[in-house]
């Protein structure tokens, strides 16, 4: 009889009643989501491409990310003269650009190997560096429109 | 009583004794915060560059001096030289030292042919007429692009000094972190480099006179 007590009334902190353990029992199932376990390949795909599981990327993933760059602005001076493109040229360069940055600051400066202490300084200053280059363009947009 | 900025030693994975207050090295800290101010200084300059970009009343423009074959190699050179230098540290912190040290002289090297580079497109740029006084577009572009190759030659000295450091044998394994500072900022330099070639050469390279404004007939 006590043993009947002990398994209804029991509770581990997760949940009642000591029912079997299944990983959807879990807090936070890897399996739960909009996509299932479909993620999970691209997540194991992207952690090897970015070497998650290394304090550092070994010399031949830096050449990789070296032919990566190269590769980019083969693209972009390629595509400057795509006439075609007309307005979408600068948007595309600038997406281009952006995807060398962040392989530049992330790989290259081991951003993403190192303290994310370091990471979060970087970003506080892109963010109010970003805030002065959109504020000079406004002050100096509207400074124009009042001279005239 | 313990300071609350007591200073004290300890080793990071690399067995490397680094100075700390924060549990980060100090020096590491103070580089990016460095590199941090210069975006800032650079997004200044070149948000400079984009308010007067088509503003200029007399020529030659960018569509009439602008080559991007030539800028597109000397952009290369740049990236090969990140891409040197993240070499050079990952042999130096493995005690690989005559290679960290081929590959210190590299980036040397690199940045060194980069700047010719760039005293050759100011020295063509002159001829045809575009000097910092000729128009906005002159004095913005020689700013911009001038104070970058002074971080770029600024860059090369310190790695030049390094890499002799690195011959004598007083750049180690040990104090890797002197590498990876002036690797921080050659990288530094060369993702601004990245956000001035696309702003400046390849969007707005096609720049031609503002309406109303005479055309650039040459020298």
């Amino acid at each position: 009889m006590a043993n009947f007590w002990n398994k209804l009334l029991y509770h581990d902190g997760r949940g009642w009643w000591d029912l079997p353990r299944t990983q959807w029992q879990d807090p936070n199932p890897q399996m739960e989501g909009p996509f299932g376990d479909g993620i999970t390949p691209i997540k194991k795909a992207w952690d090897f491409i970015t070497a998650a599981s290394y304090h550092h990327g070994t010399p031949l993933f830096y050449v990789v990310i070296g032919v990566i760059l190269s590769i980019i602005t083969i693209v972009e001076v390629w595509a400057f003269n795509w006439l075609f493109l007309g307005g979408l040229l600068i948007p595309l360069m600038l997406v281009l650009s952006l995807g060398k940055f962040v392989l530049v600051v992330g790989f290259f400066m081991h951003l993403k190997f190192d303290r994310k202490y370091y990471a979060w300084i970087f970003t506080a200053c892109m963010v109010i560096g970003i805030g002065i280059f959109v504020a000079l363009l406004l002050l100096l947009e509207f400074a124009h429109q009042v001279q005239q | 009583m313990a300071s609350a900025s007591a200073t004290y030693e300890i080793k990071n994975e690399h067995g490397e004794v680094i100075n700390t207050s924060t549990g980060l090295s100090n020096k590491k800290l103070l580089m990016w915060a460095f590199l941090g101010s210069d975006v800032m200084f650079f997004g200044s300059f070149i948000a400079t560059y984009l308010v007067y970009r088509n503003r200029s009343l007399v020529g030659p423009y960018p569509a009439d001096i602008l080559e991007i074959p030539i800028t597109s190699v000397s952009t290369f050179v740049l990236l090969m030289s990140s891409l040197a230098m993240v070499l050079a540290l990952s042999y130096i912190q493995q005690g690989r030292q005559k290679l960290g040290t081929f590959w210190i002289f590299s980036v040397v090297v690199l940045g060194a042919i980069f700047l010719m580079f760039q005293v050759y497109e100011f020295n063509h740029f002159a001829h045809l007429g575009l000097t910092p006084r000729t128009n906005l577009f002159g004095t913005t572009f020689f700013i911009l692009t001038g104070l970058h190759g002074a971080h770029v030659t600024l860059g090369v000295l310190w790695l030049m000094f390094l890499g002799f450091g690195s011959l004598k044998g007083t750049l180690r394994k040990d104090n890797a972190i002197d590498l990876e500072l002036a690797g921080l900022y050659w990288h530094f330099v060369d993702i601004v480099w990245i956000v001035i070639f696309t702003v400046i050469y390849l969007i707005s390279a096609r720049d031609v006179a503002p309406p109303g404004s005479p055309p650039f007939v040459g020298h």
